[in-house]
């Protein structure tokens, strides 16, 4: 390898610590309740509180469907009929800014914290 | 009819090559797809990049246009034999990425990066074009978490391609068949 090669590493891992640093030292999320945002195409479909107790979400449209579990604080795709199944893959998320994607049936799963204790859609992004 | 004898024939040998290369490009994607990466706890969707061996190796002995036809065709094909015609907006959008700046540093770069860093970048870029893909359909800056992620394994696979590529050029430059793409 060059010398060039050598430079382009490390300013790619520069950029990479970057924006991993701030996630470990900006955690505040543990004091706020935690809830999952979940849409489809782009469009709201549904906010769900992150809870002990198990819950299961089934999504379907017209591309297929996907079936989600909440459980300890928690959320994992649990399964669905998507070609690639990458979305399975996420396994289990319970921190803020963490991403359950699905391609190929557009829904994503985003957590985020709750404020205000009584609205659900006071969601801070 | 309207080239010369030699013409036709160097136009003859790009287009074998073209086919070969795509067609060996096409099943390292689907070797690669067999391979289980979310169970080795890897980035759910990250890919350990093996078609671009191909491309890479296109881009040194041929045009950037010859390499072009190469990575759509190879895009196509892989989403025709795998069925995941869905993911094939993303898959494009990376690969045309990718290939768009492997072709930039190999020939404006003035060889001040070997194939090797090469390889990395149009790893990195490949990643980096199919987040920018699915934060646009998404709708969100979200799948963003997990670009840093992504930038190293970028970086990892990049340089397993790059030796391999290096290997399979110094092979292929001792064929008859390569000996007039030659720089």
């Amino acid at each position: 390898m060059k010398r060039a090669d050598v430079l382009l590493v490390a300013v790619v891992l520069i950029a990479a610590l970057a924006f991993l640093v701030p996630r470990y030292f900006g955690n505040d999320a543990k004091e706020n309740e935690l809830v999952a945002n979940i849409t489809v195409d782009g469009k709201h479909y549904r906010t769900v509180k992150l809870t002990k107790e198990e819950q299961t979400i089934d999504i379907r449209t017209e591309r297929g469907y996907n079936i989600l579990k909440v459980h300890d604080y928690g959320i994992e795709m649990y399964d669905a009929d998507c070609p690639d199944k990458v979305c399975l893959g996420f396994g289990f998320i319970s921190r803020p800014k963490q991403t359950i994607v699905c391609l190929p049936h557009r829904v994503l799963v985003e957590i985020a914290n709750q404020t205000g204790e009584d609205e659900i859609d006071g969601i801070v992004r | 009819m309207g080239l010369s004898g030699s013409e036709s024939t160097q136009a003859l040998k790009k287009t074998v090559i073209i086919a070969i290369f795509s067609a060996v490009a096409v099943v390292l994607g689907i070797v690669e797809a067999q391979i289980p990466l979310s169970a080795m706890g890897l980035m759910p969707g990250a890919k350990l990049g093996f078609a671009n061996i191909m491309i890479l190796t296109c881009i040194y002995f041929l045009r950037g246009r010859d390499a072009f036809m190469l990575v759509i065709l190879k895009t196509l094909l892989t989403a025709f034999i795998l069925g995941t015609f869905s993911s094939l907006l993303f898959s494009l959008f990376g690969s045309l990425l990718s290939f768009a700046v492997m072709f930039l540093l190999m020939k404006g770069g003035r060889n001040r990066l070997s194939l090797i860093g090469v390889s990395i970048a149009g790893s990195i870029a490949h990643n980096i074009g199919q987040l920018a893909a699915a934060s646009i359909v998404m709708g969100t800056s979200s799948i963003l978490y997990y670009l840093p992620i992504l930038l190293v394994t970028g970086i990892v696979t990049g340089i397993a391609v790059g030796y391999a590529v290096r290997y399979l050029v110094s092979s292929l430059s001792k064929i008859s068949l390569f000996e007039e793409f030659l720089r």
